[in-house]
């Protein structure tokens, strides 16, 4: 069996070499900071498929004296062919040797067999001072690729790729905090490429990454489906003794029970959002909305959230019509089709003119608090009867997902989650929408879905990201 | 681990519920994990092998499973039905054979009493399969905790099992009671009806419920003899005349219409539902959505991307404690790899400025002898000073630490440089991220040897303007 290739990312300091690894190996507990000198030592990063490895990255320091390391190698070779060998015995001569501790680093694996990718900033302007490390990395005679990646905002990466193209096999551009997924199994196809016996096991991590990314996107349906249906069906609920209830008014008990259950509901949010986040192995993401405060403009209840993410009247009532209509079916079924379709159409009518009317009030969540009984009074609060409320929650949650989706590892930056400003929803087929909607009012209700209701509500919701994603796409 | 699949169903289920908040590349590694043991060993992994491997290895002394606790629950509620049946199957008897030597006991109520039972196991049957719990209040004021989807299913069948457990007690404690009854009493039984019916009719309704044991019990098929003598009207009174052992004739058609048509189809009723039980665990575990997932754990393999190494917290020191100096009034500046070209600011260049250039493409020969010919310069001035121009996007490394070093050896003692970092569009300021490493690099430079000043622009220093950046 061939040994799993492994690629040393190298290149001169502060060119974003771990923010390129961080990205391949979706991990963003990598130090990264615009600092020289940030890695001190090379670090393995194995991507493996039941134990067994496919493919290493390795992330490296920088070049600190690369002219200092070619006038060592061209001290001490003949001819060409003996080059590979030159830099191994500077390797081996200069390991613990303080002065080129980064070199011998970058240089080993490499030596022991790795395949080069040399990263460049494309956003600075291209210069020659870096053909010492070019030359000395060409000495190595390992199968190379130049990655042109861009910290700042200018782009040089058109002159930089044509210089490139002397020293290296195959040059690309990579942008390792904004290159979509796409890019990434490019790339490593890319990677592939440089050697035959290379090719299948990249090509097999490909698979299983673009497996893992689909795998994904569905479990990430499932937990927003399963927060949306505690959200939707949650009751906060209290039992005051006789002296409690001597003690507490009942304006100031519902308002206790409303804070718990406001409280309740936004550590739900929080916790279906880092759910999502470490299902995408995102563990230390700053999210602007971490404190939500009442009123604010991003709190899940207030009304320029409602505004951003609740839908329309006209796609409440399409929704309604579809639960109504089915109901109406049951009863067409009943009288073995002789009431020809009426009861559907009837149904879904009474539906669609319930949901018109009454389904974008966003009412405040029953109130109940029950008479004085056997020295006892219960109070409850919940569940909340508009459906917009789990609209709004499933807007802010589809969003943060494809947020935390497109997300990169080598992003340092705070995760703000701004509202959109478009009903997106509304692009929705109707069955989602009807299966959405049906879930909603079971919860609502707080009888528990059955097990193909949450796999329909799962799908529907599959289904809404789809629409986001198209939404978003469009957009750009 | 027991096979019965309603206990396996039972513990499955909870086994998913108590999984659902562990994190899902948890399952998965576990659940490959298990599944490629299994393929070493020959095994097909299927749901109570994987059950009996997570039971293994949290090791013995373990909690009752959520399977025996609800089987127990269910146990008890059986026992409850079979103890309630026998009571009630006991006193029924005894209220239909109440006799206290006036009125017959009437065989058409008894008719009428099977035709009910059976009713009423079909009944129970029938809305166990479609699934209509009226009783469900009941269970869920027991139950307290919130059923899950799988458990709700499951429950109409559950109870069937129950009710048709307690019709078993029922009607076997009824024909213990009526054998008991018909040993220790003399029971008279007549037949009656308001209706207009002929004791031929009668006759035949009797011969057709006793078809199924009139070939294996002859003398409990009433004869139209029987039938027609034991008619009595609840108007006339007294005896009419016939040989009173005649009306306990009636006997051993009563113990068998009960056995056949009450006991037998409650029995058959209970193994049907029993089998429908077991039948509808095994779909219902085959169908889980957990089993779903947990097959999909198993059949795909684990992907690590190489994100267990965690060094985010292991980041450079970057507090500065140096600032920007003012640019020295030197005529000698040494372009710095590359810096500087094509040309460097006009501000920068006075009509005396010497310009060496070092680093970079440079080779280390060519850096020696820049650094002899500086130090050539500033010998014997009072306050040597040297510029170094950079480019600030390209960090300090070692080579420019080497020469500098050199440098502070070979030079007069007292020579200082100073690092001027440009922007790539010289005529602005370079940012001030970039001259932070900047000020640090001269701070590991010998003291006093080295310091780093902006280059003169229009535009406001924003050191001055500013306090020390962190």
């Amino acid at each position: 069996m061939t040994t799993a290739p492994v690629f040393a990312v190298v290149g001169h300091p502060n060119k974003g070499k771990s923010s390129v690894v961080a990205t391949l190996s979706q991990n963003d507990a990598i130090a990264i900071a615009l600092e020289p000198g940030t890695t001190r030592a090379r670090q393995d990063y194995p991507l493996t498929v039941d134990g067994q490895k496919l493919y290493t990255l390795v992330d490296t320091p920088g070049f600190q004296r690369p002219r200092r390391v070619l006038q060592w190698l061209e001290a001490h070779s003949i001819s060409a062919s003996d080059h590979p060998e030159t830099v191994r015995a500077f390797v081996l001569q200069h390991r613990g040797d303080d002065r080129f501790v980064d070199e011998c680093e970058l240089l080993a694996p490499i030596v022991a067999g790795a395949g080069i990718i040399y990263v460049v900033d494309g956003s600075v302007p291209y210069s020659a001072e870096h053909e010492a490390e070019m030359t000395i990395l060409r000495w190595t005679g390992r199968p190379s690729l130049a990655l042109i990646n861009s910290i700042g905002e200018d782009d040089y990466s058109d002159t930089w790729q044509s210089a490139l193209g002397q020293f290296f096999q195959v040059v690309r551009k990579f942008d390792a905090v904004r290159a979509p997924f796409e890019q990434h199994l490019s790339l490593l196809r890319a990677f592939g490429q440089l050697e035959p016996d290379w090719e299948k096991p990249l090509e097999r991590a490909t698979r299983f990454l673009s497996e893992q990314r689909h795998q994904r996107r569905h479990q990430s349906a499932g937990l927003i489906a399963r927060a949306l249906e505690d959200l939707m069906s949650y009751q906060e609920k209290r039992t005051l003794t006789l002296n409690q209830v001597a003690e507490t008014s009942d304006a100031s008990l519902a308002e206790t029970l409303r804070d718990r259950w406001y409280q309740h509901q936004r550590k739900r949010e929080q916790t279906l959002r880092i759910d999502i986040e470490h299902l995408y192995q995102h563990q230390r993401i700053r999210r602007q909305e971490a404190e939500l405060q009442w009123h604010s403009q991003h709190d899940l209840f207030s009304e320029d959230t409602r505004k951003h993410w609740a839908v329309s009247k006209r796609y409440l009532a399409t929704a309604g019509f579809g639960a109504g209509a089915v109901g109406g079916a049951g009863i067409d079924a009943m009288t073995l089709g002789s009431s020809m379709g009426t009861g559907a159409l009837v149904g879904g009518l009474i539906g669609a003119a319930g949901s018109y009317f009454y389904g974008d009030r966003l009412l405040l969540p029953a109130l109940n608090i029950g008479p004085l009984k056997d020295g006892l009074k219960t109070a409850s609060f919940g569940p909340v009867q508009d459906s917009q409320f789990g609209y709004v929650v499933l807007g802010r949650a589809v969003d943060h997902w494809w947020h935390i989706s497109h997300r990169n590892h080598a992003g340092r930056d705070l995760l703000e989650l701004e509202p959109a400003d478009h009903h997106w929803l509304e692009q929705l087929d109707k069955t989602s929408r009807r299966e959405i909607q049906r879930a909603f009012d079971r919860c609502r209700k707080q009888r528990p879905l059955t097990h193909q209701q949450r796999e329909n509500l799962t799908a529907a919701i599959e289904q809404a990201m789809s629409a986001y994603d198209d939404w978003r796409l469009n957009r750009a | 681990m027991s096979q019965n699949p309603l206990r396996l169903l039972l513990d499955f289920d909870d086994r998913i519920q108590r999984d659902r908040d562990q994190p899902s590349a948890f399952l998965h590694r576990r659940d490959r994990r298990f599944a490629l043991d299994c393929e070493q060993q020959g095994i097909t992994p299927d749901a109570s092998h994987w059950l009996a491997h997570m039971d293994r290895l949290s090791g013995p002394g373990g909690t009752v499973t959520a399977g025996g606790r609800e089987l127990r629950l269910w146990r008890r509620v059986n026992g409850g039905f079979v103890a309630a049946g026998c009571l009630i199957g006991i006193l029924t008897m005894l209220g239909l054979l109440f006799y206290d030597g006036g009125q017959r006991i009437n065989i058409t109520v008894i008719l009428a009493f099977v035709l009910f039972q059976l009713l009423l196991a079909l009944a129970t049957t029938v809305q166990a399969l479609v699934g209509w719990q009226p009783w469900r209040w009941l269970l869920r004021r027991f139950h307290r905790d919130h059923a899950s989807p799988t458990r709700a299913r499951l429950q109409p069948l559950l109870m069937a099992r129950a009710a048709h457990a307690g019709g078993v007690a029922f009607s076997l404690a009824g024909l213990a009671t009526l054998l008991v009854m018909v040993v220790v009493q003399d029971l008279a039984f007549g037949w009656s009806t308001t209706l207009d019916t002929a004791a031929s009719g009668y006759h035949s309704l009797v011969n057709n419920l006793a078809t199924p044991w009139s070939w294996l019990w002859p003398a409990a098929v009433p004869s139209l003899e029987l039938v027609e003598a034991t008619r009595f009207f609840r108007a006339a009174s007294g005896t009419t005349g016939i040989d009173p052992s005649r009306w306990g004739q009636w006997w051993p058609f009563v113990v068998m219409l009960w056995l056949t048509w009450t006991v037998i189809p409650r029995v058959l009723l209970l193994i049907l539902s029993q089998g429908l039980l077991r039948h509808r665990a095994a779909r219902l575990l085959a169908r889980h959505p957990g089993m779903q997932a947990l097959l999909y754990r198993m059949e795909t393999a684990t992907l690590d991307t190489g994100s267990s190494h965690n060094d985010a917290a292991d980041l450079p020191d970057t507090r500065t404690r140096s600032r920007p100096d003012l640019l020295p009034d030197t005529p000698i500046m040494i372009c710095w790899a590359g810096a500087g070209e094509p040309e460097l600011p006009q501000r920068l260049q006075a009509p005396d400025t010497r310009i060496f250039r070092a680093g970079g493409r440079a080779t280390l020969a060519q850096d020696d002898e820049v650094l002899a010919q500086v130090g050539d310069q500033l010998a014997g001035q009072k306050a040597p000073a040297v510029i170094v121009v950079t480019r600030s996007w390209e960090p300090p490394t070692g080579e420019l630490h080497d020469f500098l070093e050199t440098a502070r050896e070979r030079w007069p003692s007292g020579a200082r440089v100073t690092l001027l970092p440009l922007a790539s569009d010289p005529n602005r300021p370079p940012e001030t991220h970039l001259v932070q490493p900047w000020l640090r690099f001269t701070e590991r430079l010998a003291p006093g040897f080295a310091s780093v000043a902006l280059p003169p622009t229009d535009e406001p220093d924003p050191y001055l303007a500013g306090s020390v950046q962190p």
